[in-house]
């Protein structure tokens, strides 16, 4: 082999970081962790001994705990966990297929990209949480409305990003594959699907919060059941301590959600 | 020495314009007229902007000429048919791929067997250096190891005319010397019809059995050079101590009429 070959065979980049400590670290973390909760708790209850806060209006560490444990033996959390679990889930997963599809496919048609373009520059824009009330009053007052909010919504958030990701692909790259001799739809298959995919998956978890908040936002303008109807209709109560407990069930909800999209990220190997 | 060897791509009276149907048309290239020898490197040099690249994507069939034409194989280039292979001075290896899975893909666009890609690809990486290297990113490679896999995917399907855009030039300088060397031995062993873009004269000479130098935008061709060693194989490193070099070198460095530009 000649010298160039010697020069040239030494890989540039170092290996990838391994998990520097391991085990004892990551334990570290989850104390400290934990030690953050513990330490919120605390200034709830210090301050309301102390009188700084009214437990009628910031409710009691205690009281959530009684109102979480009341709500678990009756039932009904898991019932509205498992209500707004599907409307969240539904919604996600329909509207981030459908507008990833969508958003990649325009790449094929330059021309109805630009016919489009003012339309997502508009909803872009848009609060989309403002078209909730149109999609109750389509869709109902069951979950058949939230899922409906919650697909809308991650749909516009998917088929945007989707779309961004393939006009973010090297037009070289493109040129290369032209020259050759691809057809647009090798050149879609090989080069602009895969090239879009990192901006796929951070869709993915912009649309976590985005399904989580459709979902919540259509059962507080008119639900019979879910999370957020709960969070809702004790609040008219005055019942902070469920209302508490409705938004630790939605916060718990929404990091299992995390777990599992960075789970798919970690499958698809986006680190290259 | 141009009639013992069949021309594997002409261009004659080659033009090219941008924006022809608007009121400001600019032209880019405005008569190209040269000859490809079977198993020959021809490079062009000439003023950065001069329209080299516009003429590489007029021979790959990217773009259409406005007067002239240009064959590749006896055919007349009418589109990207796969007829070239490109290399720039961006490996534009897919990172998503491994290695081999990257050195395929022309093969796979021309709808070859997969497993009959691997083989051939295979092949390239074992003489070539990279074995061992199959399986990893392209992350995990040199910027030249990269280089060779992209010249590596440029050979695999077998394309009439390989063109070299600056392929060096982002490389730093003991790399971008030995990778011309590895290069200019790769081609010769495959038997490789090369046209070479380059602004570096050195590499030109080192590297080309000929020489075009082009004009300013828009391009015409100045003139050509036989560089004194025709196919004569001499180490592209070794030879730049040859007073022939050092000639050659001056005499194109005034052709070029490297106007500072202000």
């Amino acid at each position: 082999m000649s010298m160039a070959a010697d020069i040239n065979s030494q890989p540039a980049a170092t290996p990838r970081p391994t998990r520097r400590s391991g085990l004892g670290e990551a334990m570290r973390i989850r104390a400290y962790q934990m030690g953050v909760l513990l330490v919120i708790i605390a200034f709830w209850q210090v301050g309301l001994w102390a009188g700084w806060l009214k437990p009628f209006i910031y409710g009691t560490p205690l009281g959530v705990l009684q109102s979480f444990a009341a709500q678990l033996a009756d039932g009904s959390l898991l019932r509205h966990f498992w209500v707004t679990g599907q409307e969240v889930v539904l919604g996600f997963v329909i509207g981030c297929a459908l507008g990833s599809a969508g958003g990649l496919l325009l790449w094929l048609s330059p021309l109805w990209a630009r016919i489009l373009h003012p339309y997502m520059i508009a909803l872009n824009g848009v609060p989309k949480i403002a078209l909730a009330p149109l999609i109750i009053v389509w869709f109902g007052l069951g979950m058949e409305s939230k899922i409906a909010i919650a697909s809308i919504i991650t749909f516009i958030v998917a088929f945007l990003q989707a779309y961004k990701g393939t006009q973010e692909i090297d037009p070289d790259l493109i040129r290369l594959m032209k020259s050759l001799g691809a057809s647009p739809w090798q050149t879609f298959r090989t080069i602009v699907v895969p090239g879009s995919l990192p901006w796929i998956v951070s869709a993915l978890r912009l649309n976590v919060g985005f399904a989580l908040i459709g979902a919540v936002v259509g059962e507080y303008i008119s639900a019979e059941a879910g999370l957020g109807y709960m969070v809702y209709y004790a609040g008219q109560l005055y019942d902070l301590n469920s209302v508490w407990v409705g938004i630790f069930s939605l916060m718990i909800m929404a990091l299992l959600l995390e777990a599992i999209v960075a789970r798919l990220e970690r499958y698809l190997d986006l680190e290259h | 020495m141009s009639t013992a060897h069949p021309a594997v791509l002409t261009a004659d009276h080659a033009r090219v314009v941008y924006n022809e149907d608007t009121d400001r048309p600019v032209e880019a290239v405005r008569d190209i007229t040269l000859e490809l020898h079977r198993g020959e490197i021809l490079a062009l040099v000439g003023p950065s902007g001069c329209g080299k690249t516009t003429l590489f994507n007029a021979i790959a069939g990217l773009i259409p000429l406005q007067g002239g034409q240009v064959t590749v194989g006896g055919t007349k280039v009418e589109q990207a048919t796969g007829h070239v292979g490109y290399m720039l001075q961006k490996d534009l290896l897919l990172p998503w791929r491994s290695v081999i899975d990257n050195i395929t893909l022309g093969l796979e666009i021309r709808g070859c067997p997969r497993a009959e890609a691997r083989v051939k690809a295979q092949d390239l990486i074992d003489r070539y250096g990279l074995s061992g290297f199959e399986r990893s990113k392209p992350s995990g490679l040199s910027g030249g190891m990269r280089q060779r896999a992209a010249l590596m995917r440029t050979l695999a399907f077998n394309p009439d005319v390989i063109l070299l855009d600056e392929p060096f030039s982002a490389l730093d300088f003991q790399t971008r010397i030995l990778l011309q060397a590895d290069v200019k031995r790769i081609i010769r062993e495959e038997g490789r019809s090369v046209i070479l873009i380059t602004h570096d004269i050195g590499e030109a000479i080192s590297m080309a059995n000929r020489i075009v130098v082009l004009t300013n935008r828009p391009a015409t061709v100045k003139s050509i050079y036989e560089t004194p060693w025709g196919v004569e194989d001499v180490d592209p490193v070794a030879v730049r101590d040859r007073p022939e070099y050092q000639q050659l070198f001056s005499t194109i460095w005034q052709e070029l009429e490297l106007t500072p530009r202000h």
